[in-house]
């Protein structure tokens, strides 16, 4: 782990850096079937591979700080309590914890109050895209992405951004871009799947 | 290609951003177990949200680390694929094997656990706890203990103080009367917790059981309780093992 990292700084997710974010991926397995046994050193080098991308995450779809803690607390415990369920025949070992990450998020954001303040935070908060070009100037696997999200039509990167990154439903997300819920859905799938031809295409 | 207004796999993209709720989510999930082409999307989209948060990644408050790690040591883990609620039908007959002393119970009763698999339990999870079992057997800190019940029959457990894990395995207890079975629990300073029910025994030996979450100090116990489990022993244990530290 790097001492020198700062809170708030942007991060390399997976602690050190691989060539492509699914590089680490096989070693971040290992140290869950480890954790799923008890082993605390295990875990602590799971948090250190993934705490920047659970709280990034969360903190973005979240915005208030307290919050984002928690929840991120929240998920790490869940995955140490739960490291035993993690299947590597379904997926990677980064995607079952942040699918995870985001359930939560999700579940928390459309919970009580805060759905009322992020209501008012969507009219003056610019589509996700754009703030993740603000906080991830210099990092390999944040310019990927931005390029990627930005070779879609505006429309499928609303739609997907505004559902990940905001936590909208896709009946709010029709609502919010004033189109139809049945070309939000296509343009969703769409998007993704654009998206997932582009990222791997750059690996 | 266009697809049908209600199509089920216009919703992949929806599912996988967590942008499906309720009802339609849990049709969703249901069409899921049932369309393999889906599963696969599924599962592609799903590594395609997290280059998403990947993207956003950024480092939380330092204290944040001790304060999860510190907590994760109070938390029990789900252990892994531990053997409740199996049914006898489910499980092919074992041969015969020979039992002399507390390490050939034990002998035998893991290669009983590795011969007995359940029809409905997926390979994968088998394997998985067939390793874990023998990681903790093999781990250089192990020790065996064994111990007599008031009422007939053995226990031993093998553990891991480094890996907070036991294997369980038991002999000649006497059969629970029907509706009831074995509960397996680790007793601490601060009470039992509950660590998993006992298969039931084949030719007198049940199948090694695992326990995580083993804490030092732990003893574990059995007792006799209906065949769901009790969050709290309602009985006195009919056998007691103090870990060896």
């Amino acid at each position: 782990m790097n001492p020198s990292r700062r809170p708030g700084q942007p991060a390399q997710p997976g602690g050190r850096r691989q060539d492509a974010p699914g590089g680490g991926t096989a070693e971040l397995a290992g140290l869950l079937a480890l954790t799923a046994r008890g082993d605390h050193a295990a875990f602590t080098a799971v948090y250190s591979h993934t705490a920047a991308p659970v709280y990034g995450l969360v903190r973005r779809v979240l915005r208030d700080p307290a919050q984002s803690e928690e929840v991120t607390q929240e998920v790490l415990l869940e995955v140490w309590r739960t490291a035993s369920r993690f299947d590597p025949q379904r997926g990677s070992a980064m995607a079952w914890l942040l699918t995870l990450a985001h359930r939560r998020a999700v579940d928390r954001v459309r919970s009580g109050q805060a759905a009322a303040q992020r209501d008012q935070q969507a009219i003056t908060v610019p589509a996700g895209y754009d703030v993740v070009a603000e906080e991830a100037e210099s990092r390999i696997e944040a310019q990927q992405v931005r390029r990627c999200l930005a070779a879609l039509t505006d429309l499928q990167r609303e739609s997907v951004t505004l559902a990940y990154y905001g936590g909208y439903t896709y009946r709010e997300v029709a609502s919010l871009l004033g189109v139809p819920v049945g070309t939000v859905k296509t343009r969703m799938r769409d998007g993704l799947i654009r998206l997932r031809d582009c990222l791997g295409a750059g690996q | 290609m266009r697809l049908r207004r209600d199509d089920p796999h216009t919703l992949a993209g929806a599912y996988a951003l967590d942008a499906l709720t309720g009802a339609e989510k849990a049709r969703f999930e249901r069409h899921l177990a049932g369309c393999p082409a889906c599963r696969l999307e599924a599962t592609g989209l799903a590594e395609t949200t997290a280059r998403l948060a990947a993207a956003a990644a950024v480092e939380p408050p330092p204290q944040l680390r001790e304060q999860v790690l510190a907590q994760a040591t109070r938390t029990r883990q789900l252990p892994p694929a531990a053997p409740v609620g199996r049914r006898a039908g489910g499980w092919r007959r074992a041969p015969r094997l020979a039992v002399a002393a507390a390490g050939c119970f034990l002998l035998a009763a893991l290669a009983l656990g590795g011969l007995l698999m359940s029809s409905q339990h997926r390979l994968g999870q088998e394997q998985a706890r067939s390793r874990a079992i023998t990681a903790v057997l093999n781990a250089p800190d192990a020790t065996m203990t064994t111990a007599r019940a008031r009422m007939g029959g053995t226990a031993t457990v093998v553990m891991s103080h480094t890996d907070h894990a036991l294997v369980l395995t038991t002999a000649r207890l006497p059969a629970p009367p029907p509706a009831m079975r074995y509960q397996v629990w680790l007793m601490g300073p601060e009470g039992p917790r509950p660590a998993g029910m006992l298969p039931p025994a084949h030719q007198g030996m049940t199948a090694p059981v695992i326990v995580t979450g083993v804490a030092a100090g732990d003893m574990v116990g059995v007792t006799m309780e209906p065949a769901s489990g009790s969050p709290r022993p309602t009985s006195p244990p009919v056998i007691m093992l103090v870990l060896r530290s």
